[in-house]
């Protein structure tokens, strides 16, 4: 499959924080055959590829299985639901969207008081508590029959392939790191590898810091999507990074410092194959590796992430080149690891 | 008319684009379910006008009105890097707009686009929605391929299209093709059977830019009597009963001293006779649709306001509830049927 359709599937499943079942299960159907596997108790995948040699150190790609969305924390008489984030939603993308509820994937609509009933100042804001999602119920009892608290709300998000050669989705942080893990998996590899697979990064990197425990790499890949914020609102200082411009190749963001020589080393990779490659502009973001790099004794780690727009939002932007590029980077990165 | 049948017919309705000034597309389509119950003509305002069969001189004329634009964006400007830059046609509420998807009707073709939302690490206040000055439409191309497809004045919406949620309704434009089925609705009521006063529907444009299409098409023809059927604000989480009617609770009667308070209390009657459910809206002056407009068309025109509460009102979320539509068509059909004014 080619990596854009399998990001595609991914992109489809739906897998908030604490409720990433249904993507554990769609890649463990696609993987069982190629790697050995275990499950943790978290949730985490934990995988091993055999490569046509024995790796002369322990390398470990990781990226995270769950997405961002919400939750039902409490049903109003009224039969309207409200909710909280979980992991990092800008509330202000939410008012008008459509999602669904729960397992039974109930249709709703997030809405706030009508905007001709406000007063001025109330016009320009939008808070959490202005929201309820309503799923068509006129009292709390019709809204129980369908509903439960704790329920996890997905973005009503389609597919688009768009533009020039650009996709549009919820989830692509980081099914698409999911993604280049499951194309790895299905080429021949040069050396043996872990792939590890994670849950809760949204909520604050607690899958992946007892996955790097138990899988105790020497060195991981954390394969993510970042912040790319090169929109016209923007000054060109706080674009972070540029969509359509390669991988972002990172040397700090807001929850780690990269091992230096793997950064030097991703870019030259990046140089010597012709991949286009960027690093970003402004420290921002954070991911898994944050975990990851301070867990056990230390493991060396390097980030290479799909530069996204409007990043956490039930319309994520990316290149597909962008995509295609950060898989090949990927490779040539790992197989240039095992030989320092 | 079954209530799948309505679904079906509002589900339609509520896909044909037709943001303010751009209405082709819808104009088409009422032209050709109109036409199932007289001669209908699609005027150069773009107001599309059904004279009901059976025209008798001797008879005063109801106009039964619906406006079928919808609010939208308008583009006005393509940066160097391929971000469109739109205004609002119509009141559109800002707060749904960041990472919404957009349809941009550029000509013949519909191109995809997201509307850009700043990530927070690069807002100041978090609380604070982003000006539409400071929003663009992202359609994924480069300057010089998005300045050859797309020109500046093309219209673009949010394309939801209609979905049940619950016992309701939810899509994109209820306001006002919620009233235009609901005409429809009457129209097909009316079918073969006698009324008081001879009808005619008028479907008219540019009501969310400020009436332009109910304001020419009054005078244009000549109503003694007439009913605006707009939306008005269904009751949503929070909002007052005070200031809103219930989804659900029937058709909301006006009460204003720009209406004919005649008309309003004769169709209140009738509603208690036939036991329609409604509600009665009380405003102290302009009602913000095209009765505002109507009422003052020529040397006068005796006018009411009939709104359907939805909630959401300016928003892709727009929902409502079908129960209300089918009353609001009853309430208008046994009006028009008994003509009791």
């Amino acid at each position: 499959m080619a990596v854009a359709e399998t990001l595609e599937t991914l992109c489809r499943l739906d897998g908030i924080s604490g409720d990433e079942v249904r993507v554990a299960e769609y890649i463990i159907e696609r993987i069982k055959d190629k790697c050995e596997y275990t499950i943790d108790p978290l949730g985490n995948i934990i995988a091993f590829k055999k490569g046509k040699n024995r790796a002369p150190l322990k390398l470990a790609m990781s990226a995270h299985m769950d997405e961002v969305g919400l939750i039902v924390t409490y049903i109003n008489p009224d039969g309207s639901l409200c909710f909280d984030t979980a992991g990092g939603i800008d509330v202000r993308i939410l008012c008008g969207k459509r999602v669904f509820v729960g397992d039974g994937r109930i249709p709703g609509v997030i809405g706030a008081k009508a905007l001709h009933l406000l007063s001025e100042s109330e016009r320009n804001t939008c808070r959490l508590t202005d929201l309820t999602i309503d799923i068509g119920c006129n009292d709390r009892e019709s809204a129980r029959a369908l509903v439960s608290l704790g329920d996890s709300v997905v973005f009503d998000s389609q597919f688009l392939y768009f533009g020039d050669d650009m996709l549009c989705s919820k989830a692509i942080d980081d099914r698409a790191g999911c993604a280049i893990e499951l194309e790895l998996i299905d080429m021949p590899l040069e050396y043996d590898m872990q792939f590890i697979f994670t849950v809760q990064e949204e909520v604050g990197l607690r899958g992946s810091g007892a996955a790097a425990f138990t899988a105790a790499p020497d060195t991981a890949i954390v394969l993510e999507a970042t912040t790319a914020s090169d929109i016209p609102s923007s000054s060109e200082e706080k674009r972070v990074c540029e969509v359509g411009f390669g991988p972002v190749i990172s040397y700090m963001d807001r929850r780690t410092i990269y091992d230096k020589q793997l950064y030097s080393l991703a870019l030259e990779t990046a140089k010597e194959n012709g991949i286009p490659a960027q690093t970003k502009t402004l420290i921002a973001g954070g991911n898994d590796a944050g975990a990851i790099s301070v867990s056990g004794k230390g493991v060396r780690t390097a980030a290479i992430s799909l530069p996204c727009r409007y990043l956490h939002t039930p319309s994520c932007v990316i290149s597909r080149k962008d995509l295609e590029n950060t898989l090949k980077l990927t490779k040539k990165f790992a197989d240039r690891i095992m030989k320092i | 008319m079954k209530d799948t049948r309505i679904k079906e017919l509002l589900k339609e309705l509520c896909a044909a684009d037709g943001v303010s000034g751009a209405e082709e597309s819808i104009c088409e389509l009422i032209k050709e379910k109109a036409s199932r119950y007289g001669k209908t003509e699609i005027d150069d305002f773009g107001n599309v006008v059904c004279t009901v069969d059976g025209f008798d001189e001797r008879k005063k004329t109801l106009m039964l009105c619906a406006h079928i634009d919808e609010i939208g964006l308008i583009i006005n400007y393509i940066t160097d890097d391929g971000f469109l830059k739109a205004s609002a046609c119509g009141g559109i509420d800002l707060r749904v707009l960041p990472a919404s998807r957009v349809t941009v009707l550029a000509g013949d073709k519909r191109i995809k686009g997201v509307i850009t939302s700043v990530p927070p690490h690069l807002q100041a206040a978090p609380e604070k929605c982003a000006p539409l000055d400071e929003l663009y439409i992202d359609i994924g191309f480069d300057g010089q391929k998005a300045k050859q497809l797309v020109s500046l004045g093309d219209r673009a919406l949010i394309e939801n299209e209609l979905i049940g949620i619950g016992r309701l309704v939810s899509s994109k434009a209820l306001d006002d093709r919620f009233g235009a089925a609901a005409v429809l609705t009457c129209l097909e009521t009316l079918k073969g059977k006698e009324t008081a006063y001879n009808v005619k529907a008028v479907f008219s444009s540019k009501e969310e830019t400020g009436s332009a299409g109910a304001k020419t098409a009054a005078f244009r023809e000549k109503a003694d009597i007439a009913i605006a059927v707009d939306v008005t604000f269904g009751r949503s989480h929070g909002e007052s009963e005070r200031e809103t009617g219930a989804v659900g609770g029937g058709p909301m009667i006006g009460v204003s001293p720009i209406l004919s308070r005649p008309l309003s209390n004769a169709l209140i009657n009738i509603a208690e006779e036939e036991n329609i459910p409604y509600g009665i809206e009380v405003m102290g002056s302009r009602t913000g649709t095209d009765a505002d407009h109507i009422s003052v068309a020529r040397g006068g025109c005796i006018t009411a306001a009939v709104s359907l509460p939805i909630r959401y009102m300016h928003t892709p979320a727009e929902t409502a509830d079908i129960e209300d539509l089918k009353n609001t068509a009853a309430l208008t059909a046994r009006f028009a049927e008994r003509g009791e004014l």
